[in-house]
């Protein structure tokens, strides 16, 4: 028992002879452990028992903790095992004496997944810190925790607590999550350790696609990644659904260089289907077998024809044809074995159906661009299969090799009978998923708003920000200023949603590189010719010819007779003042709406402003009367354009309507605080000003008139563009015609924009 | 002034893809201007040569540049121990003695030096010299021919509408494979099965313009491609040097095009 030297044992001894349910357990932990460990060195564990007591865990977290000694003891440091008690305390703490005991139940389980103190750290810290963030979350997170490890080690699992973490503060949402509904922390669990994936490997597929076969016609790369089944931890293949592929998210235990080589196969073969003429049989009264063999049969015609024109795919897929002869009668094993016959003219196999399909298909050769000889002979090869009494196991049948799709867009659905809906279900289920040719319907997520022509619309009252300043506006009727008569309110950014954003930007890929020319060559090809210097690169001939002409003459002649260069010195700030009216939701003829557009346009800007070094910030205004004229400010003057800014500028709806002088006003306090040579206010709007509160829209444009003029005055230029598809806009009215450049397409506004601000700001 | 220098002695291989020798011969017969428009390496310089090699015509070529001044043009004084002495400019040479005047990439000279050719490319065909106090007639056999890129230059420097509209444009894009692929055998030497491997590669890169690349694999690269694979180097490493290194930087794309070059490969 308990001595002297070891003060903290000595105590814990004693509070434990008071416990009538704990001291036998509390005794045989002690033996067990003093048998390993003198008793001073048990004080850290004694340290962290008594920390249990402390905190009130009760009896069964006590004796979690004491099993897991045991359990542990012959690997673990008393001080180890010392630090976990305190954990668990420290959970206790914050969630509850239950989830630290479920913590201290798992964790012998998990040691093997633990190996180094350093793990067993992380490991208690991850669960520390979710216990104070998320209390009612520790257990759930746990249950997952096991794969994680395996999978990837502690990293993994903190990465998936944190993701969890930033899902927000509802509490509902975070419970989804760390059980596992959410699918993103469903991806997360499937995916951990495992990599490259397909979003980190998109763009570079996109790229190889298009490489290839963005000369045939109807072929688009569109790739989606593929939704995760609930529940189903089969390994999938790759699925076509209409003009898209759609990519697992990982494949299962491929990492590294393999998994960049897989994808790229599966994403090759796929695309062959979809550019080599995707046909589509009717699905009739085909049976299982007979699908499999007949996309066995198409795969291979498809390839034949995709490697005669790109000879190198072979290198692609080849690595991936490994089926070998083995005894089993399965015709999923004999399908690959033919899939590697009728690829591989070196492979040999003693089985007939592989001969067989390898002399049809070569008779069939001569007619390899008509999908009709993949049905033909694909039906007389499951024929054998039926006849030799092969089991196919339609459930569980997955197309080999793995890079191959499931094979499913060469089906036609269309009218069938219940009867055969079930047993076409039976072949795909394992490779099926819910079709959903689009899976984020760009209307989706906005609710349905009356598509008004959006003057005026009614402000919700609780929703007024904080109060930036107040703004006199000029009332052209009365020929008077009214003073501090508009107030203008400051409201937070709303995260939009950057992936998608993101995709948007991508489709305009050969506009940014344009842009991305410009800003290259307005960071450095600036360089201005000075002529008549004292030194330089090179003699200026017209100086030279004036001093050569002076001496004749007798004078005395001008020495600076040289040519150099000096580079541009770019000093300029711009504030970019972007019209988020309800006008700006409607939608033009290619689905997207106007403030849509508008998003791209200011991106992209921003990515040559920023690009550029040029400091700049991004403002949205709205107004429902003079009471609320609504700024967000995006990105600005001092930050960067990141991720964050990006999200809020994709977060813009449209709303409420355009209060112009009253934003510019401000939008002139704010960049007159900057320091800067040249002061710009680039104003993006798709009308004329309107507000509520106002009759006669003309009064509001002649106060943004008089806003521009007093901003001139103070040094500030002010550029508008006006989106003004009817060319009867007033932006030659407010601006000035030498200052508005209405754009009549408003598809061009990207360009347009981008190339307006260069004009600017080289001048 | 004698302009034997500047003529086309041995016949250029040119191989003809559309109706462009018939085009500027009528409009050679008229005099009119001639505007060659498509992606660089699709032989425009090429088709100015054999022009001029068939029409028998000595040809001047200026390369533009963005420091390129009227005076680089049309001609400047120089000074002489008497004095200055006037010299004439590459263009007004061919004013004067009848050659073809070829302005490469005309865009890249800035828009104030572009107007010096307005008056040459109208009814008037005269060229003023204003330093000279001096206003040329055009020698009946000469004729401007300037080359445009519209896709790489960026959206600041296009050309003049005024500039634009007093030319005939011949649009150029690189050939259909199969004549691609005899041009890159014919100039390079090679077998053509390998030509039509380096036109599938050439295909390929061409695929990604927008996508990553400004500009796709000319029909000049593939030919350099041969050449370096005729002298030697292995077809790897000749693709490596000749296309994918010079056209991208970015190593996300190069990783792309570099799969899709290796599916093109035997």
């Amino acid at each position: 028992m308990p001595v002297a030297a070891a003060p903290v044992g000595a105590e814990l001894g004693r509070l434990m002879r008071g416990r009538e349910a704990l001291r036998a357990s509390f005794v045989q932990t002690w033996q067990v452990l003093s048998r390993r460990h003198d008793p001073a060195a048990l004080e850290p564990w004694a340290a962290g028992t008594l920390e249990l007591v402390n905190v009130n865990a009760g009896a069964s977290c006590l004796l979690a903790f004491w099993r897991a000694s045991i359990e542990l003891s012959t690997r673990h440091s008393p001080a180890s095992l010392g630090m976990a008690a305190r954990a668990a305390a420290d959970i206790c703490r914050h969630a509850g004496a239950r989830a630290a005991t479920e913590m201290l139940d798992i964790y012998p389980r998990l040691d093997g997944r633990l190996a180094t103190p350093d793990e067993r750290s992380a490991w208690w810290r991850i669960l520390v810190g979710l216990a104070r963030a998320a209390p009612e979350c520790v257990s759930l997170a746990a249950a997952s925790a096991e794969r994680l490890l395996a999978a990837g080690g502690p990293d993994s699992f903190e990465t998936f607590v944190m993701t969890g973490l930033k899902v927000g503060t509802d509490r509902a949402k975070r419970l989804r999550f760390f059980s596992l509904e959410d699918p993103l922390a469903q991806r997360l669990v499937e995916r951990a350790g495992g990599g490259p994936g397909f979003a980190e490997l998109e763009q570079g597929l996109k790229r190889f696609l298009t490489a290839l076969w963005a000369g045939s016609a109807h072929f688009q790369p569109n790739l989606q990644p593929l939704p995760t089944p609930a529940g189903n931890e089969v390994s999938r293949r790759t699925n076509i659904a209409g003009p898209v592929i759609r990519l697992p998210d990982i494949f299962a235990g491929v990492n590294g260089d393999a998994a960049r080589s897989l994808f790229r196969a599966a994403a090759a073969h796929a695309a062959a289907h979809l550019a080599l003429g995707a046909p589509r049989f009717a699905i009739g009264k085909v049976k299982p077998v007979q699908m499999a063999c007949i996309g066995l049969i198409e795969d291979a015609r498809i390839e034949t024809r995709a490697m005669r024109r790109f000879p190198g795919l072979r290198r692609l897929w080849a690595p991936y044809h490994v089926a070998e002869p083995v005894p089993e009668p399965l015709a999923s094993l004999l399908l690959a074995r033919v899939a590697r016959g009728l690829f591989d003219p070196g492979y040999q196999d003693p089985d007939a159906l592989i001969d067989k399909a390898r002399n049809l298909f070569r008779d069939a050769s001569p007619r390899i661009e008509d999908p009709a000889i993949s049905f033909d002979i694909g039906t007389r090869l499951a024929n054998d299969i039926a006849q030799r009494r092969i089991r196919f196991d339609a459930r569980g049948y997955l197309v080999e090799p793995i890079y191959r799709d499931d094979g499913l867009c060469l089906w036609d659905f269309g009218d069938q009978d219940a009867e055969r809906i079930e047993e076409v279900d039976l072949a795909i289920d394992a490779a099926r998923i819910e079709r959903r040719e689009t899976d984020e319907a760009p209307e989706a997520d906005e609710p349905e708003q009356s598509p008004s022509s959006g003057r005026a619309r009614p402000k919700a009252a609780d929703e007024r920000g904080i109060v930036l300043g107040l703004y006199p506006e000029w009332d052209a009727t009365a020929g008077i200023e009214r003073p501090d008569w508009t107030t203008v309110r400051s409201v937070a950014p709303a995260a939009g949603d950057v992936r998608e954003f993101t995709r948007a930007l991508e489709r305009a890929g050969a506009l940014r590189a344009r842009i991305g020319r410009l800003v290259r060559a307005a960071k450095v090809g600036r360089a201005t010719r000075l002529k008549r210097q004292a030194e330089g690169h090179a003699l200026d001939i017209d100086a030279a010819i004036d001093a050569a002409v002076s001496r004749h003459a007798g004078e005395t002649p001008d020495e600076r007779v040289f040519i150099s260069s000096a580079r541009h010195q770019r000093d300029l700030a711009v504030l970019v003042l972007i019209d988020t009216s309800e006008s700006t939701r409607d939608r033009l003829a290619s689905g997207a709406s106007i403030l849509d557009i508008e998003k791209i346009a200011v991106a992209m800007l921003a990515e040559a402003m920023a690009g550029l070094g040029d400091d700049f910030a991004l403002v949205a205004f709205s107004s429902a009367g003079r009471e609320d004229v609504r700024l967000t400010h995006l990105k600005r003057f001092e930050v960067g354009y990141g991720q964050a800014e990006a999200s809020c500028l994709a977060g813009l709806q449209p709303g409420f309507s355009t209060r112009l002088g009253t934003a510019l006003r401000h939008a002139g306090t704010e960049i007159a605080a900057v320091r800067s040579f040249r002061k710009l206010i680039l104003v993006l709007t798709d009308g004329e000003p309107s507000d509520i509160d106002v009759e006669n829209p003309d009064d509001l444009a002649q106060d943004a008139r008089r806003a521009v003029l007093s901003l001139h005055a103070r040094g500030i230029d002010t550029f508008g563009v006006t989106l003004d598809p009817r060319s009867v806009g007033s932006g030659a009215k407010i601006f000035g015609k030498a200052n508005a450049m209405p754009v009549r397409r408003i598809e061009d506004l990207p360009m347009r924009l981008s190339e307006l601000y260069f004009r600017l700001s080289r001048r | 002034m004698n302009l034997d220098a500047y003529r086309v002695s041995i016949e250029p291989y040119y191989r003809s893809v559309g109706d462009e020798v018939a085009i500027f011969e009528a409009a050679y017969a008229s005099r009119l201007p001639v505007m060659l428009k498509g992606p660089t390496g699709c032989g425009k310089t090429r088709f100015v040569e054999y022009m001029a090699w068939k029409l028998g015509r000595p040809l001047i070529t200026v390369a533009a540049h963005e420091d390129m001044t009227a005076a680089d043009l049309a001609g400047r004084f120089l000074l002489s121990p008497e004095g200055t002495v006037w010299h004439d400019g590459p263009l007004t040479l061919a004013v004067r003695h009848g050659a073809i005047c070829y302005l490469d990439e005309i865009v890249e000279a800035r828009q104030d030096t572009t107007v010096v050719i307005h008056p040459l490319t109208d009814a008037r065909r005269v060229l003023p010299l204003e330093k000279r106090n001096e206003l040329i007639q055009a020698h009946a056999d000469f004729e401007l021919v300037i080359s445009y890129n519209p896709g790489y230059q960026s959206a600041v420097k296009d050309l003049k509408e005024s500039t634009k509209q007093r030319f005939v444009a011949i649009d150029f894009d690189y050939p259909a494979p199969a004549l691609e692929a005899e041009i890159v055998a014919r100039e390079a030497g090679t077998g053509g099965e390998l030509a039509h491997t380096l036109v599938a590669v050439a295909a390929c890169s061409r695929n990604l313009r927008g996508q990553g690349l400004d500009e796709g694999a000319s029909t000049r690269m593939l030919i350099h491609t041969g050449r370096l694979i005729a002298g030697g180097v292995p077809l790897e490493a000749a693709i490596r040097s000749a296309i994918v290194l010079p056209i991208t930087d970015d190593a996300d794309v190069r990783d792309a095009l570099d799969a899709a070059i290796a599916a093109c490969l035997p």
